[in-house]
């Protein structure tokens, strides 16, 4: 997926006329987010200006965050016997694990469906690199964008991308507390009549920090003196508590 | 204030899981149980993914089981020897739930299992208790208190025999080691600390008398839940420190209590009390499974 949609960009940019001279430059108001004990989610911003422009017609700016890509199992349930079990299931592998868009228009209005499917821009048009069903993968891709998008990881804003002059714009990027650690990109695609003209792609890094990542990195990289502790502290704050109420007996 | 948790990788309310721990440990200072599955259901619930809710769950009971057997220790209303045969099976039942847990989430069909053994394990049990409470007393308002007679049945000529002075017991080791290697698999596949299959299974089975039943599954309870935790710990990963100190604390009071509450009530009436909540939660659990879900569809991030 992430293969594609960089060899998408490079295609863009390589096709780019040498004519057409607006070219896009755009940054992130922060490039790593770190995840502490009191983090409950936050907003990047991801702003940008287009150089040279030439005012020959609409200019749409289409801003994608994406997270890392992860393999993922849908299953669907049926009726077996009055029970509803897992029967039918999909796999699909690469796909972001986190996925916000942010555009001027709705994106249908954007571009042709093709285009968007290419440099995968929508919630429609987020496709795993690779799926194993033995059904039609459709209803299950769909259904698993429905999931993340109840959770708060998945998500489109029409009109999230806001013009302060005719060359500036910015986007908010809302990152909820449940993001998976990773390295994420956030894209801006220029798109004019229905092209994709410019593309740029700046790294994002979420990590967690402090004592949470200690524990993390101490959960992993010493699993028996972590479940040992955790065993121990149970035991210790049982019997501290049992000697602190034993007074009021 | 919310709080977030590095492992199951959340943030949380912490005075919502405080509370939780609490309401739980509260309940298992009065029954005797560990109260795990009412945690554990509660946990995933509440969005904790599931893998995490029952192995941290385990840690949980570990500690507000402390408490209590402590408190049932001071009242001397503990087998250890009992408690320490049980265990030997649980700790081997232990490791076989792990590695049936590990099997069947490959399958797919976890879930399935999980939900199943639950509402007919709760079913059965709460049912047997049900029943067995409501005659109890019965009797005990027509005056006529039930005798217990020692019935001798098949379990009773089983070779190995030991002396629990405890129990008041001289049986065969086999029937604790085997209901401590079931109460094992239970624990790891259900993140449970088994207490409603240990507690009617000592009064019913072993014929235990009722005053050592409550510490001496606590402390079965609290040897199988640690080695619960190691093994998740170790195998899955899925041991969240935090959740667990904040569950742990919420425990620990409620438990405290708990066992006060419990005391002052009669035997048959904190049966009862059990058995109606077993029973609520088979349903709870049962309707789960029979009415059209709100999306068939689930999804689960593969590891």
């Amino acid at each position: 997926m992430k293969r594609r949609v960089v060899a998408a960009i490079l295609c863009s940019l390589l096709a780019t006329p040498a004519l057409a001279v607006e070219d896009l430059v755009s940054g992130l108001s922060q490039d790593t987010v770190e995840i502490s004990s009191n983090y409950t989610g936050t907003d990047i911003t991801v702003f940008g200006a287009i150089e040279h422009l030439e005012d020959t017609g609409a200019n749409d700016i289409v801003v994608v965050v994406r997270g890392p890509g992860t393999d993922m199992t849908v299953r669907k349930k049926d009726r077996v016997a009055g029970i509803w079990i897992n029967r039918d299931q999909a796999k699909l592998f690469d796909m972001p694990s986190y996925y916000y868009l942010a555009s001027t228009r709705p994106i249908d209005r954007l571009a042709a469906g093709d285009t968007l499917q290419r440099y995968g821009i929508g919630l429609a048009h987020i496709t795993p690199g690779r799926v194993a069903s033995h059904h039609d993968p459709e209803p299950f891709r769909l259904a698993l964008v429905r999931h993340l998008q109840q959770q708060g990881l998945y998500g489109e804003a029409a009109g999230g991308v806001e013009f302060l002059s005719p060359t500036l714009f910015r986007a908010h990027v809302p990152v909820p507390a449940s993001v998976p650690r990773g390295q994420y990109n956030a894209e801006v695609y220029l798109l004019r009549d229905g092209t994709v003209i410019s593309a740029q792609s700046t790294p994002l890094f979420i990590d967690q920090t402090g004592l949470e990542r200690r524990l993390y990195n101490f959960a992993h990289n010493s699993p028996l003196s972590y479940g040992l502790s955790t065993v121990l502290m149970a035991i210790l704050l049982g019997w501290i508590s049992s000697l602190i109420f034993r007074n009021n007996d | 204030m919310e709080i977030y948790l590095p492992i199951a990788e959340m943030s949380v309310h912490w005075l919502v899981v405080l509370g939780m721990g609490g309401a739980i440990g509260f309940l298992s200072g009065m029954f005797g149980v560990g109260g795990g599955f009412l945690l554990t259901p509660l946990l995933i619930f509440y969005g904790v993914p599931s893998a995490i809710a029952v192995a941290t769950t385990s840690s949980h009971i570990t500690a507000s089981s402390i408490s209590g057997a402590i408190a049932q220790w001071r009242k001397r209303a503990l087998d250890l020897k009992m408690g320490g045969v049980m265990s030997a099976g649980g700790l081997a039942g232990t490791v076989f739930g792990v590695w049936l847990f590990t099997y069947m989430r490959r399958l797919g069909q976890m879930d399935l299992l999980v939900s199943t053994s639950y509402v007919l394990l709760l079913g059965i049990v709460g049912t047997l208790m049900l029943n067995e409470s409501i005659s109890a007393l019965r009797a005990a308002q027509g005056g006529t208190a039930t005798p217990r007679r020692m019935q001798h049945t098949w379990l009773h000529r089983l070779p190995l025999k030991v002396r629990f002075r405890e129990s008041r017991l001289y049986i065969s080791v086999i029937p604790p080691v085997v209901i401590g290697f079931f109460v094992g698999i239970l624990s790891a596949i259900m993140g449970v600390g088994g207490g409603f299959v240990i507690v009617p299974a000592m009064i019913y089975l072993l014929r235990m008398p009722t005053n050592v039943v409550m510490g001496t599954s606590l402390f079965q309870i609290i040897i199988v839940t640690a080695a619960t935790t190691m093994l998740q710990a170790t195998t899955n990963f899925s041991v969240d420190m935090v959740l667990a100190l904040l569950l742990i604390i919420g425990g620990v009071v409620g438990a405290q209590f708990g066992v006060r509450v419990g005391a002052r009530l009669r035997g048959e009436q904190l049966r009862l009390l059990l058995a109606l909540l077993v029973l609520a939660v088979c349903i709870r659990l049962f309707l789960g499974l029979i009415l059209p879900p709100d999306d068939p569809f689930s999804v689960s991030v593969m590891q």
